[in-house]
């Protein structure tokens, strides 16, 4: 075949998740940081991996909280990685999971270490609220006069709606080039690929259904979560997005969040949820697994990231693939395909694009649209999963896709080994 | 500025001494007295150092152009450790050298205070007793924020009082409240804490703690207290100094009186506001020559002493052992979740592993409430607090155990669970890591058998509360790797508890000692006496919980377990009163289940007696509190007499020791064997016979030779 398969094979040896849950709600009170820490401590337990060994730590996180400015370095640090090995932040917005892994890909073909302890990590729920300019202007004044009169000045200068501040998820789900949120994105597609609001719904229902199916298989990716309370703590085990009482009325009932024309179609329930969670993944060359005695879920065998129109960002898995298909990649030789569920309508777009992905092989344990979307974690998550699955139905090739805010796509061609 | 250094007195540096002078010139003439003993990691203040202070102070004086001292020690981790006690311990016939002895120091530290010239303490290190009365005795003190730096005056610990000027001054420097809680309580805070109370002046990193203190000097001035200090002392010493004095005789219930002689002396004291010390200095000599001739004081300097050789020896063990970083902690409940907090509170990389997710759920819980709680109390603080909670990785499968050094496991008492436990850790672990169990009464030879290295098995037994008892049980199997053992005892010495090395024999030593006394207690609640009754009279003994109360946080089914295994193994002098039984069938397990012999109205309010539990008894007439104490209290003496006798740890001392820290058996007392001492073998035998309890073998011999378990016993 091409040159792809003659470097050092890079294997993903193992993974483990948090459960992820919808935003404000069991994990909200625990910080970016905290999340991708547990799911570290969690993984290394189970890998009994000495982090000695890691060469580098690569976590993606799209806001990383102010309190941990290179998040990954916070929670290397936290989760009893030695000092001497260093970490990054990596963020290609909703591919930020997605970089981690192909970051320690490119890491190992360029002989820059043999070992990457990888993944993501989000706290939606605890995105900031921030101060605009003008009145951030004025906070800092009053922070820097001395003498009485002066800050009587500074405080005078204060108005009731420099106190309202702008919710940051707002911002961060808002494109800046072209200044449409996501949803006004999915609403594009929606018309332009004249994909209908029940065939959106029915895609968000079978979501649902898929993830309540899946639930034993998705329990093995995910490990407990231990969120302290005043009397003690809680125990989290699992994602709390797949909704069993889901049906096609109550779908049907949800008002258009972002077209309110009266003609939108892209609402609430055929979106992906708002959530919290963090994906921990091992990354290695095939030789070193070896000699760690360990076995390996699968092979990244390779990777494409390509560009698209930010307004019509849903379609970024398309350019992505097409990419891989240059190199050998065949759509129809692959068992399973995962594309992340950002937003029904936009899922459909892209199939209707690729033209040879059957349902069958979709998105078989439910996507983002029942079990959440913490968007840095997201694309760590679909490769975990799907490796899982992979590996369960004694599957060869897998593929794991997903669209990006700003115009872009990715797409990880995986294989078993 | 560099300090240099000129010698005027060369004179003074010839033979062995245990202060170095040092003249520096710049930013005045100032003497540097550091205090490095010879051949020794700490300083003491024994007579000869107090005599050389005496001599420099003498050329101190007599240097007209001083501008200030310096006291500062050249040790890594002390300061000055405090007085040398070795005259505590001795008979009645050393009183005149021990006035003699805190004459010296009182007048020797009143010539540091009376210098004309600033003078400051510079301290890293222990600065304990003695250390920081000298400190007191100087104008300004100044310590390093360093882990070892610990600032206090613990001297009623050790059943005497600061007496050195302590007990006068720190009144005076921080007021009473304040002085009261530091000196009753024999409280050590670090130096940041010590700043906020007012201990000290200042806190500057090590590298900087000469140059600060040069800089204090610099300014030339002497320190002042503030002028209303001394006549709030004496208004507070009228208004709560009753209060304060009726309260800690409650409390001690006066059972230590050094407690009440150190108020008694603060108060008086303070009542004199800054007036002339002198009266409050002899207050607090005749106060220690007092204390020093009851047997309480002598007791607790020997429990003090016993402590320190226990953790001497385990240091020896430890040399060359490099230090645990990762165990594995089998079970999440009480006890496996409170090791498991301690050991990662202590640096120790911990994964906790149990069967499900509830349960190590349940585990999580209890850990972040005892960080939670240690936050609360200050011992520590909320970043160390989350460095311990990051450091437990908990699982809920059977994860691999390939990381581990050691494995500890703390599953149900079961041993046909624990055989098939082990079993299995012999696949999960490397060959080499050590496997211990934390079983109270189960053989841990048989255990051990399970596995394929019995030789590297052995038993390491905390107790409830982890985080509150020194003491861990170390139990090695007969034929045990003596290497095993040196590694369990750098174990134990590496959290900070004080290891005691037990045989492999049911209940070992502090259950088996314990459990007959609560049994006794259980029988006489059965026969009649109310709960308080019990309690109470093993209260006013010193005891620092009731036996009924002790049962009840134990756990009336896991004391009920421990007490049937004793109970088979031991037939002739163990039974469980078939009362306990109905009670834990009834689901009144103690504490955990909100009733026991108490009732427990939730996390705020005190316990009550629970009459319910009345209904479970057979009932009978009340024994009198006398002989109810002397049936609990010989039960024990009797047991910790065969113990010894069987030789299930290697001396009388590590009984008393065991005893003392693992039971919290009364410390004023000096242990079980000691007591059996003061009372005498014979009296306790004739005690005995007269309630129908058959004595030891051991006991009678003695009693009928006028034998005594300690040679030296005294009193």
């Amino acid at each position: 075949m091409t040159s792809l398969q003659n470097g050092e094979a890079v294997v993903i040896v193992d993974g483990v998740r948090t459960p992820f849950c919808k935003a404000g709600t069991s994990l909200a009170s625990l910080a970016a940081d905290e999340l991708g820490r547990q799911a570290v401590n969690a993984l290394l337990a189970k890998t009994a991996l000495d982090p000695g060994l890691i060469d580098e730590v690569i976590f993606g996180c799209v806001s990383q909280p102010a309190e941990s400015t290179n998040i990954a370095r916070v929670i290397a640090l936290r989760a009893g990685v030695p000092e001497r090995v260093p970490a990054l932040t990596v963020s290609r917005n909703c591919a930020s999971g997605f970089e981690a892994i192909t970051e320690a890909y490119t890491r190992i073909r360029a002989g820059r270490g043999s070992v990457f302890l990888v993944g993501g990590t989000e706290s939606m729920s605890q995105v900031p609220f921030y101060f605009r300019r003008d009145a951030a202007a004025k906070f800092n004044a009053l922070a820097r006069s001395k003498s009485l009169v002066q800050r009587l000045s500074a405080l005078e200068a204060f108005r009731p709606s420099d106190f309202k501040p702008t919710p940051g998820l707002k911002l961060g789900l808002t494109d800046p080039v072209s200044g449409l949120n996501m949803g006004a994105t999915a609403e594009i597609l929606a018309r332009e690929f004249d994909i209908t609001r029940e065939a959106q719904d029915a895609f968000a229902l079978r979501s649902h259904q898929r993830a309540l199916a899946g639930r034993e298989r998705l329990a093995a990716e995910i490990c407990p979560v231990f969120v302290p309370t005043p009397g003690g703590s809680k125990t989290i085990v699992e994602d709390n997005g797949p909704r069993e009482n889901q049906t096609t009325t109550a779908l049907a009932g949800l008002k258009p969040v972002f077209d309110r024309s009266g003609f939108g179609t892209v609402t609430a329930g055929n979106s992906s949820q708002i959530s919290d969670g963090a994906v921990a993944l091992l990354v290695m060359t095939q030789q070193r697994a070896d000699e760690l005695g360990l076995t390996p879920l699968g092979r990244l065998v390779d990777f494409a990231y390509a560009g698209c129109d930010p307004k019509r960002m849903g379609l970024g898995p398309v350019p992505a693939i097409r990419a891989l298909e240059t190199r050998g990649f065949s759509l129809a030789d692959t068992d399973l395909v995962e594309i992340n569920e950002a937003f029904a309508a936009q899922v459909l777009a892209v199939l209707e694009q690729l033209r040879e992905v059957d349902e069958g092989r979709l998105n078989v344990n439910g996507g983002a649209i029942a079990l959440g979307h913490p968007v840095g974690a997201t694309g760590a998550r679909l490769v975990l999963t799907v490796l899982l699955e992979l590996r369960r139905r004694g599957g060869r090739q897998a593929l794991a896709a997903l669209c990006v805010g700003g115009g872009q796509g990715g797409a990880l061609r995986l294989e078993r080994i | 500025m560099q300090p240099e250094a000129i010698n005027p007195f060369d004179s003074l540096k010839a033979g062995s001494q245990a202060i170095q002078e040092k003249w520096i010139t710049e930013p005045g003439k100032i003497c540097v007295l550091t205090f490095d003993k010879p051949n020794s990691s700490a300083n003491t203040l024994d007579r000869a150092t107090l005599e050389e202070l005496a001599r420099r102070l003498d050329q101190i004086e007599a240097s007209p152009d001083i501008h200030g001292v310096v006291f500062i020690s050249a040790k890594e981790s002390i300061f000055i450790a405090g007085a040398d006690f070795e005259l505590l311990t001795k008979g009645p016939e050393h009183r005149e050298l021990l006035a003699e002895y805190l004459e010296l120091g009182q007048r020797v530290f009143n010539r540091i205070a009376a210098l004309k010239v600033p003078t400051v303490a510079a301290i890293h290190g222990a600065c304990l007793g003695g250390g920081y009365e000298l400190a007191l005795a100087c104008d300004y003190r100044i310590a390093t924020p360093d882990k070892r730096t610990k600032i206090g005056l613990p001297e009623t610990k050790l059943g005497i009082i600061p007496a050195w000027g302590g007990s006068t001054r720190l009144p005076r420097l921080v007021g009473i409240p304040r002085a009261l809680d530091l000196i009753l309580g024999g409280k050590t805070p670090n130096a940041e804490r010590a700043l906020r109370l007012g201990m000290i002046d200042k806190v500057v990193p090590r590298e900087w703690l000469l140059r600060a203190a040069l800089q204090v000097i610099g300014r030339k001035t002497k320190a002042h207290l503030p002028f209303w200090r001394g006549w709030g002392n004496r208004i507070m010493a009228t208004t709560i100094g009753g209060k304060a004095r009726a309260e800690a005789l409650r409390r001690t219930r006066g059972n230590y009186p050094a407690t009440i002689a150190a108020l008694d002396v603060i108060i008086a004291g303070a009542g004199e506001g800054f007036g002339d010390p002198a009266p409050s200095l002899a207050r607090e000599r005749k106060a220690v020559s007092d204390l020093a001739a009851n047997p309480e004081c002598r007791n607790l300097f020997r429990v003090f002493m016993l402590q320190e050789h226990a953790r001497k020896v385990a240091k020896e063990a430890a040399r060359d052992v490099p230090p645990v970083r990762r165990v594995a902690v089998i079970g999440a409940g009480v006890m496996g979740a409170a090791i498991a907090q301690w050991l990662s509170a202590k640096g120790i990389e911990v994964l906790l592993r149990d069967v499900d997710a509830s349960r190590v759920g349940a585990g999580m819980g209890r850990i972040t409430k005892l960080y939670a709680d240690a936050v609360n109390h200050r011992s520590i603080t909320p970043r160390e607090a989350r460095d311990g909670m990051d450091r437990i990785s908990p699982v809920a499968y059977e994860a691999p155990l390939k990381r581990a050094e050691w494995v500890i496991e703390a599953a149900v008492e079961k041993l046909a669970i624990k055989e098939q436990l082990f079993h299995g850790l012999d696949a999960q672990t490397l060959p080499a890591t050590l496997l211990a169990t934390n079983t109270s009464a189960l053989p841990v030879a048989r255990i051990a058998a399970s596995t394929g290295r019995p030789g590297r098995v052995l038993g390491l037994h905390f107790f409830n509360p982890v985080h509150r008892m020194p003491l861990v049980e170390v139990v090695i199997p007969e034929g045990g790797d003596p290497d095993v053992k040196r590694r369990a005892l750098a174990l134990v010495q590496q959290i900070g508890k004080t290891p005691v090395v037990v045989r492999d024999t049911p209940g070992f030593l502090v259950n088996r000692v314990l459990l007959p006394y609560l049994m006794q207690a259980a029988a006489a609640f059965d026969g009649g006496a109310s709960v308080e009754a019990v309690d109470t009279v093993m209260l006013d003994f010193g005891m620092p919980m009731g036996p009924l109360r002790l049962a009840d946080e134990v756990g009336l089914d896991v004391a009920l377990e421990v007490a049937q295994t004793l109970a088979a193994a031991y037939p002739d002098r163990m039974s469980v009163p078939p009362f306990l039984a109905k009670m834990v069938e009834a689901g009144l397990l103690g504490r955990k289940s909100g009733r026991g012999f108490y009732d427990y109205p939730g996390a705020k309010g005190e316990p009550r007696t629970n009459w319910n539990a009345l209904n479970f008894r057979t009932g009978g007439t009340a024994p009198d509190s006398v002989s109810l104490r002397d049936r609990m209290v010989y039960r024990m003496l009797d047991e910790a007499a065969r113990c010894q006798d069987e030789k299930v740890v290697a001396t009388a001392e590590d009984v008393d020791l065991g005893m003392v820290l693992g039971a919290g058996f009364p410390p004023f007392r000096g242990g079980p064997l000691r007591y059996a001492d003061s009372l005498g073998a014979e009296s306790i035998v004739a005690g005995m016979k007269a309630l129908l309890m058959e004595p030891c073998a051991r006991l009678q011999t003695m009693a009928a030779q006028n034998q005594k378990f300690y040679e030296d016993a005294a009193d």
